[in-house]
């Protein structure tokens, strides 16, 4: 469902690409038109690569809508002038869902969770968020999950029918008290612009759970809730390759589990393949709008503004995907957890929607280590 | 005002760093206008910054009072390709006697990926450089445009634009293409960047300065007008991409300030980053009508013996494109024409010369008319 978005000043009759809410020339608010149908009006097959887009050859098709605003799209495949361009929708497991996102947050996350088949919610239904705000940071510096992209879901949570107090975003530190990790990520305003619930994980009740060699004491949250959804950011790790889908699980778990599984990366990337098990089924948001690239995931990454939302019903579609848009190396733990029949694994397997890999795919800055970090 | 010097650099792949080239010029502009910097009011000078080369170097314009030892005042104008064009036009607004205007490039120590990705950072950022929309496939779809509505017109008229600018340039010393044969053959035959768009389609970047000294005093050479307009940046915003309405403005306010007509032109340097994008100059300043300018194509109306030359230089095609130094360079070019110096590839005794200076894809442009007078 491609998106072509137009702010209108209906008096003045202008017209813009960016996300202004008052009209320059009249003082009266704009009006958002937004297309979902276009027709291909132009193309061209590009032959010179550069770092951003290195995979050639690649077309920029020119879509154009009933209005007659118009976008340019990369895509790999051919399509010829006149065409109707559209994207397939999928709501199955193996489904992954890849928005570029413009301006407009509402619009990505929107799009991402429509192409794979949207979350149908009756109202008296308990929604749980699970965000990354474990570290205290700005959204610019990639740490955390964006706070527009929070935004943006509890507003097509809310349009979907949910009702605010039926929402909790919930979350923890485990490096820091609570209030500190999460005071400069923008989550706060959030929680009161839509009066939704916060918790902190850490103060909820835990419950242990055993799973292949592995005893986990973990928060009872994710049950006590009718739908979950997990919106990790999207940072490189030195030591898992990447943090995503998975590693945003690991904050569910008890200080005392996380920390028994810290001392042993081995041990980590079995329990980490594992740990969906423990959980109910959950819809996983990627946040790749502002993420993290070089040596993350703590302050020594720097931030990567991939301008993208990810969609999937599955965690190891999810990590598999992701690490690939970004060029990173194949995910132990997610290979670990195709195994364990946690999900899809294999790249062929997996259904590509919204924009094809071929055409997201770019190189950022792997996590490599850096001597410095003991002087630092 | 009146030009009183013009200098510049050869347009190749330099060893100088940025500041250098800009001394370069200013000095060769200084002694042509037989004045020193202590006779300088105030810079206008361009520069893109860039920043993927071994200078890294920010704020060009306290870079330029060290180089000059001169503290009167220097501002930078930052519009992409045509800052130089910008540059012009700022100083003359500005009131001072005698301004410099100096445009300086340093951009070929890089890799041609790196290349196309800085200058795409002159696109849209989100909607354009995110979705690969890189100079030649913006242009690339304005040709597509362009033949869709006036079929008459097809790749072998962009081929004989490029040919006639490479004819051009190979008696430019000054000239990235100096000295070498381009024949049509090759050109016809070059590889596809962006289709339709073939690599002889589009300019070749390289490394410059040009200046010249701007002045109050009367010269032989009279800017009769100069004009900036701007359009939106993505081309994609935009109804019609087969005018732009920011040269059409330009033509109207040029010619009107100078009190003549198109027809009056007797030389232009037009901004030909792509091969179409000269073609609807052509007919944006009033040269050609709507779709017809294949007919004066095929007719080699624009060719060094045609009715009206245009890129004696060689153009951005194949004298060189050093992007903020570009517009610039045109001004020399034309003031030299006009000054009947041009050597083997002068125009047949022009009076009046055009200049079209475009950043971006027709998103910022100027325009330039210099009349030759008598002192």
């Amino acid at each position: 469902m491609v998106r072509i978005i137009r702010w209108v000043g209906e008096k003045s009759g202008k017209k813009w690409i960016y996300p202004v809410e008052e009209d320059i020339y009249t003082h009266e608010k704009t009006k958002k038109v937004v297309s979902k149908k276009a027709k291909v009006v132009g193309f061209t097959k590009v032959n010179i690569p550069s770092p951003l887009h290195p995979i050639i050859p690649y077309n920029v098709l020119i879509l154009e809508d009933v209005h007659g605003h118009k976008m340019p799209k990369k895509v790999m495949k051919d399509y010829a002038m006149g065409d109707t361009y559209e994207d397939a929708i999928s709501d199955k497991e193996n489904a992954f869902a890849i928005v570029k996102l413009k301006y407009d947050y509402e619009e990505a996350v929107d799009e991402a969770l429509e192409l794979i088949g949207g979350i149908t919610i009756t109202p008296n239904q308990k929604i749980l968020i699970k965000p990354n705000l474990s570290v205290p940071g700005n959204a610019y510096l990639g740490t955390c999950t964006n706070d527009k992209t929070l935004d943006a879901l509890l507003i097509y949570l809310l349009k979907q029918g949910a009702k605010p107090a039926n929402i909790t975003i919930a979350e923890q530190s485990f490096f820091l008290p609570f209030e500190k990790a999460i005071a400069k990520t923008g989550i706060l305003e959030v929680v009161k612009k839509h009066k939704v619930k916060l918790v902190n994980i850490a103060d909820t009740k835990f419950e242990e759970k055993k799973e292949r060699e592995f005893t986990f004491k973990i928060s009872k949250i994710a049950q006590d809730h009718d739908i979950v959804i997990n919106v990790p950011v999207i940072k490189t790790d030195m030591i898992l390759g990447m943090d995503g889908a998975f590693e945003n699980l690991t904050r569910f778990l008890h200080k005392e589990s996380y920390e028994q599984l810290a001392k042993d990366p081995l041990k980590a990337v079995m329990a980490l393949a594992i740990l969906p098990k423990l959980l109910p089924p959950f819809i996983t948001l990627g946040d790749a709008s502002i993420g993290m690239q070089g040596n993350g995931p703590a302050q020594h990454g720097e931030p990567g503004f991939f301008n993208m939302i990810f969609a999937a019903r599955n965690p190891v579609v999810h990590d598999r995907v992701a690490s690939e848009v970004l060029c990173l190396s194949k995910l132990p733990y997610a290979e670990l957890a195709g195994k364990v029949g946690v999900g899809e694994f294999e790249l062929d397997n997996i259904e590509v929607l919204g924009n094809e890999l071929e055409a997201v795919r770019r190189d950022i800055l792997k996590p490599t280590g850096s001597r410095l970090f003991k002087k630092s | 005002m009146y030009v009183k010097g013009v200098g510049m650099t050869k347009y190749g792949i330099l060893r100088e760093a940025t500041p250098l080239l800009a001394y370069q010029a200013s000095l060769q502009a200084l002694k042509d206008a037989d004045m020193t910097m202590s006779d300088i009011d105030a810079i206008v000078c361009s520069s893109i910054e860039w920043f993927f080369s071994d200078e890294r170097q920010r704020h060009f314009s306290s870079v330029l009072s060290s180089v000059f030892n001169t503290k009167v005042p220097i501002i930078r104008t930052p519009t992409a390709c045509s800052s130089g064009g910008a540059a012009f036009w700022t100083a003359e607004q500005m009131g001072f006697d005698n301004v410099l205007v100096v445009g300086s490039d340093k951009l070929m120590a890089c890799k041609t990926e790196r290349l196309t990705e800085e200058f795409m950072m002159a696109a849209e950022s989100k909607y354009e450089q995110n979705e690969g929309l890189n100079f030649p496939a913006q242009n690339a779809l304005v040709a597509q445009e362009y033949m869709q509505k006036y079929p008459q017109t097809n790749m072998d008229h962009l081929a004989m634009i490029a040919h006639k600018n490479h004819q051009n340039a190979k008696v430019n010393p000054h000239a990235r293409f100096f000295g070498k044969e381009v024949t049509l053959e090759t050109i016809k035959s070059s590889p596809v960047v962006a289709s339709p768009l073939r690599l002889f389609d589009c300019s070749i970047s390289a490394d410059g300065a040009a200046a010249c000294v701007l002045t109050k005093d009367k010269t032989d050479i009279k800017v009769a007008a100069s004009d900036l307009c701007s359009d939106f940046m993505g081309t994609f915003e935009r109804t019609d991409n087969t005018s732009w309405d920011a040269t059409t403005t330009i033509a109207k306010n040029v010619y009107a300030k100078a009190g003549i007509t198109a027809k009056d032109v007797d030389i232009a340097e037009l901004h030909d980053a792509f091969t179409i994008v000269e073609l609807i100059a052509y007919e944006d300043l009033g040269f050609a009508k709507p779709g017809q300018a294949y007919k004066l194509i095929e007719d080699g109306y624009f060719t060094r013996d045609g009715k009206l030359p245009v890129n004696l230089s060689g153009g951005l095609k194949a004298k060189g494109h050093p992007v903020a130094a570009t517009g610039l360079g045109q001004i020399y070019e034309l003031v030299q024409q006009l000054r009947n110096q041009a050597g083997d590839r002068q125009a047949n005794n022009p009076k009046i010369g055009l200049a079209q200076n475009i950043g971006g894809a027709g998103a910022n442009i100027s325009g330039t008319i210099l009349k030759k007078v008598s002192t």
